[in-house]
């Protein structure tokens, strides 16, 4: 909302509060009372406290808080199979649906690991500083409470070795990928993709494990799904070179894609959430989740 | 709003409709009626009274809402109207309509200055501001208030120092201490203000970073940006401090770059890449922040790739090369290029570059014709700073088959190499000879020109295998459309004609190394793009008055000043002789040899003029004596060229030997007189006198900046008051006064450089000796001239 350019509040909440986002129930309600607006008739009582991002008094007749913990590693590995760079770029997501006015503690089992963090407004700095313990009062409904990062990883979960050889106009090119180091959970869906040089005028690729998709832009796509346990996953094939080129002089970099359930490769641990005032019926979920941000492999 | 049909002669019945009750139809009223009043500012008076009447409203929401209806009219001959909903609004219980109304006065102001003033609305916005315990009420009190006195302060003293005041230490500390209240747009908009407060000791400095620490690690990226600007201006005096800045700022913005979208990490890149620039040595671990994923935009690895050349240094360099070949061999072909540009540069500013020439000669084996003709163009600038690599990199490119390179640039850099080190490579005047029998396809200017040049210093070398090829060239030269062509082959065959030794002097003598290639951005010019930090400047890389017309700077700026950075006095005295030659030389792409002569001639004249003035020193003790009395009006009007100036005023006055008869005037060289009082006696007084003179172009081809003539004038006791313009205008308030009595001469003296021309109105107390002091006037100006010639032996 702006007023003679100067935004009178940027705090999405209260937003929320005054133009209500549309969903299944006020379609519904605007299509039998015949009211087709979703602004709301009165002034955003959260706008003037001291937690702007909360709305005042919500209530609830269960009271559920959700913590995850979504982490991306981004990776570049290069043409020697050396891990040049690997980084986990980590967020703590929230889900939060409590009555009054909660006042919460979230503390980690290893907060020593964390590089560079970055937090909602609604966290309290000085906790940090000296316990490195989270303590804030929530936003209502989905947030991002904070953001961090991990550098210097030495391991990643996979590994993907290409081998291209090259001879009189025709490449041959395999591709192994397999798990290095077992992280406890099933790794899902792996996807390999990667972009043809615009010097190859034709492939022909073929995996013993999975699907490979080859699009008119020379985009290869190679799902393979979960590693199975008695084989090793290979794609394997030629590419022919345009005509009068002998070897390929430029390569492709491959694009890994993975996710792995129930667990943060960084090694960060949730230990406790503390509610200063158990409300009633209170349900405390955590999950974890790892997947592949930027993990580039060079050929 | 209305799909662009215009609807307002339904005006009169909106007004009616604007009586309900319902609070969403109410909000479409009003905007319509916001939207046409301007239109129909006599029917608007209709909507005035529902207007007033809601903003009395129970509902706090409908009364904010009709006086930001009321505001936004902006029909001037209503505001009377608006004077008293405002004054209640900015008294109401509601912190909502306060809000509102705070901005309803920055509207009034902009319709009804005088109004908004008269009602003391400022005084009102100060109190609200410092007692209310709503953030955003405070925030809007701010930021009008910040636009209602930058635009008072231009024509009433109060306003200058009610903005002043803004700055002041209890108020910064008060915003300083709440800002956790307010929502990101207000913490930007105080953190911009903490940028201008001057601290007023360490403590102060290390207080303000004490309650801003944790605004580094807020989740959004305009405040932490805002904050490290913060944190760099205030510690810009402490160099200790302002390291640990360095480290402290790091690692906040690198999880920027690597959060979020490709185009902020685009804007963060260009922020580290001026902060890199300055202090190279913060991010030299960090460097595989800066390696390029598959994925992302060109734009960002091309920043990137800027980042990993400026982070390099003797620790990292094998990896960030090893890094930079990889890329090389991109499927992007422009990143590839960008690459070898970078392993170049990287190349250009290391001490030990074996590996990297290494790398270089193995891309010209890769056979991908824009990889060779990148690494061309390198292999030559290499060769002209380490001229000791020239026999590896010969031979690997004397394999190389000209028919394969088609860029002219690349074309061109061979072709320079073949011609320089002709002695080295056996085929080179077969290689030549080849290309100049090609000369009709060959389309580039620059490639021709360079051809010429070759074929004569091969010449040189190898006369007898390269004369009919030499031959040929000069024909197809004179012959050729293109003017510079034809003139080099022209200029080339004369200077054979006459003589040839001659001719190898100009063309091919024995060359220097080149140690340090031209910058291409002025230190200064970076400066400025500093002190704009967290802005588009440093997105383009220029500062603001590059990119900004006049009229759209910031009401902070101040416009006179601004242009004349990059040409003070102090700037051009940075580059020493030698970088203008390299500089010169890099223009030039080599070939003109000849340049290099002329330039040697320069120089010799610049050390000729340096002597005079060394000689001189004897006197320079007591002009120094003197110039110390005079010395604080000097600084007041320019403190920044203070020093240097000096130098001038003291090689003037004793350079010319042969002053003409002695003034009859006596002037005072302490003369002082205040700004008001000049301007009120330049009211009341008569044209006594009115000239115009023509100045002497040579000194006044100096006059980029007012500055250099104020110093000159002041070492002829006249005065400077105000001045102002940019190039070719220029004007000057000048002041001088008789040395016994207090008579006052005022002088208005507008000068055109491009015409050379001087027009002098005088304005004097005392009428008879107004002729008088008018010629002691001209002659000062006149001699302006001999100032450049110090200077340009200063600058030798």
């Amino acid at each position: 909302m702006i007023d003679n350019g100067f935004p009178l509040t940027t705090e999405p909440s209260i937003l929320k509060e005054m133009i209500a986002p549309p969903n299944l129930v006020s379609k519904m309600l605007s299509v039998v009372t015949g009211n087709a607006s979703n602004v709301s008739d009165t002034l955003p009582s959260g706008a003037g406290s001291c937690v702007p991002w909360r709305p005042t008094d919500p209530k609830y007749s269960s009271n559920e808080v959700y913590v995850d913990l979504v982490e991306e590693m981004d990776a570049i590995v290069n043409r020697d199979g050396e891990l040049v760079k690997c980084e986990i770029y980590g967020e703590v997501q929230m889900n939060s649906q409590l009555t009054g006015f909660p006042d919460l503690t979230l503390s980690f089992a290893n907060p020593s690991i964390l590089e560079d963090m970055r937090f909602h407004p609604c966290v309290r700095y000085r906790p940090w500083e000296s316990h490195q313990v989270l303590s804030f009062v929530p936003p209502d409904g989905e947030f991002k409470l904070m953001s961090y990062r991990v550098k210097k990883l030495k391991n990643t979960p996979v590994y993907v070795k290409p081998q291209i050889t090259s001879d009189s106009g025709t490449c041959r090119i395999s591709v192994l990928v397999g798990i290095r180091s077992d992280p406890g959970k099933t790794i899902e869906s792996i996807t390999l993709s990667f972009q043809l040089p615009h010097c190859v005028s034709s492939a022909d690729l073929s995996s013993n494990h999975g699907t490979v998709t080859i699009l008119s832009n020379k985009t290869c796509t190679w799902t393979i799904g979960r590693i199975p346990k008695d084989k090793t996953p290979c794609l394997s094939g030629t590419l022919a070179l345009e005509p009068g080129l002998e070897r390929l002089h430029v390569f492709p970099t491959f694009k890994l894609g993975f996710k792995i359930m129930g667990i943060a490769l960084s090694g960060l641990r949730i230990e406790k959430l503390d509610l200063q005032t158990i409300p009633p019926r209170l349900y405390k979920g955590f999950r974890a989740q790892t997947r592949a941000g930027e993990f580039d492999v060079r050929l | 709003m209305t799909i662009g049909i215009d609807v307002s002669s339904v005006f009169g019945e909106m007004v009616m409709c604007s009586a309900t009750s319902d609070i969403v139809l109410k909000k479409m009223c009003y905007l319509y009626v916001g939207n046409y009043a301007k239109g129909n500012p006599d029917l608007s008076l209709l909507t005035i009274n529902f207007l007033q009447r809601d903003c009395k409203d129970e509902d706090p929401m409908i009364r904010g809402l009709a006086l930001r209806s009321l505001c936004s009219l902006r029909v001037p001959n209503l505001v009377e109207y608006l004077v008293g909903p405002l004054g209640s609004g900015l008294k109401d219980n509601n912190s909502y309509v306060r809000t509102i109304a705070v901005t309803g006065v920055l509207k009034l102001y902009h319709i009804s200055p005088s109004t908004c003033i008269d009602a003391d609305f400022p005084a009102t916005l100060k109190s609200l501001m410092l007692h209310d315990s709503d953030a955003q009420v405070v925030a809007n009190c701010l930021s009008a208030l910040q636009e209602i006195w930058s635009l008072e302060a231009s024509h009433s003293e109060e306003a200058c120092r009610e903005k002043e005041s803004l700055l002041s230490k209890p108020v910064i500390y008060y915003f300083l201490n709440r800002i956790k209240e307010f929502n990101e747009w207000a913490q930007c908009l105080i953190l911009e203000l903490a940028v201008k407060y001057v601290p007023s000791d360490s403590n102060d400095i290390f207080d303000i970073m004490n309650l801003l620490e944790d605004r580094l690690q807020h989740a959004n990226g305009a405040v932490v940006l805002a904050t490290v600007k913060v944190f760099l201006q205030l510690t810009l005096s402490m160099t200790d401090v302002h390291q640990q800045v360095y480290e402290r700022i790091k690692s906040p913005l690198l999880t920027l770059v690597s959060s979020g979208s490709p185009e902020q990490s685009y804007a963060i890149l260009s922020h580290l890449h001026l902060l890199v620039v300055r202090a190279p040595f913060i991010f030299a671990a960090d460097y595989k922040h800066f390696y390029c994923q598959y994925n992302e935009p060109s734009y960002v690895k091309k920043l990137k790739l800027e980042m990993l050349t400026a982070v390099a240094n003797e620790s990292n360099t094998y990896e960030i090369v090893t890094e930079l070949c990889e890329y090389a061999a991109n499927v992007d072909i422009a990143i590839a290029r960008e690459s070898i540009r970078a392993v170049g540069k990287i190349a250009l500013q290391q001490y030990d570059v074996n590996a990297i020439v290494d790398r270089l000669l193995q891309f010209l084996e890769m056979e991908k014709d824009y990889v060779t003709a990148e690494t061309l163009v390198l292999v030559k600038d290499l060769l002209r700073k380490y001229p000791q690599w020239s026999h590896d990199c010969i031979s690997v490119v004397g394999g190389i088959s000209s028919k394969n390179i088609q860029e002219p640039k690349a074309k061109a850099a061979l072709i320079w190499m073949l011609g320089e080190y002709a002695q080295d490579m056996s085929d080179a005047p077969y290689v030549l000879e080849n290309l100049i029998e090609n000369w009709e396809e060959e389309h580039s200017a620059e490639v021709r020109l360079h051809l010429l040049t070759a074929a004569m210093k091969c010449f040189f070398k190898r006369a007898p295998e390269t004369q009919k090829a030499l031959g040929t060239a000069l024909a197809a030269g004179i012959a050729d459309f293109h003017q510079d062509v034809h003139d080099r082959a022209l200029f080339y065959y004369r200077v054979l004609q006459y003589d040839v030794h001659v001719a190898e002097r100009v063309v091919s003598p024995p060359k220097q190394a080149v140690s340090v290639f031209a910058d291409t951005q002025s230190s200064e010019i970076k400066d400025r793009v500093f002190d704009e930090f967290n802005s588009l400047s440093v997105i383009y890389q220029k500062p603001s008055y590059m990119f900004t017309d006049k009229e759209h700077r910031g009401p902070f700026e101040f416009s006179d000043e601004v242009g004349n950075i990059s040409i003070t006095p102090e700037a051009s005295s940075d580059i020493v002789p030698a970088q203008q030659y390299e500089a010169n030389d890099k223009d030039l792409l080599l070939g003109i040899d000849e340049k290099d002569e002329n330039k040697g001639v320069s120089n010799n004249n610049g050390s000729a003029y340096t002597a005079p003035s060394l000689e001189s020193s004897s006197n320079i003790t007591s002009q120094m004596q003197e110039l110390a009395i005079s010395g604080p009006a000097t600084s007041a009007t320019t403190p920044q060229s203070f020093g240097f100036d000096d130098l001038f005023g003291l090689g003037l006055s004793t350079a010319p030997a042969p002053t003409p008869s002695p003034p009859l005037l006596k002037l005072n060289a302490r003369a002082a007189l205040d700004p008001g009082a000049f301007q009120q006696k330049w009211r009341q007084l008569p044209i006594s006198l009115t000239q115009e003179c023509s100045v002497n172009p040579q000194g006044i081809a100096a006059l980029t900046v007012p500055q250099s003539l104020i110093k000159h004038m002041q070492s002829h006791s006249i005065h400077c008051i105000a001045s102002g313009g940019q190039s070719p205008n220029f004007k000057f308030f000048f002041f001088a006064q008789k040395e016994s009595e207090p008579s006052n001469y005022l002088t208005e003296c507008i000068i055109n450089t491009s015409s050379a021309k001087a027009q002098i109105k005088v304005k004097a107390d005392e009428q008879s000796t107004c002729q008088a002091f008018t010629t002691v006037f001209e002659t000062a100006l006149s001699k302006f001239v001999s100032l450049t010639f110090d200077f340009v032996s200063l600058c030798y």
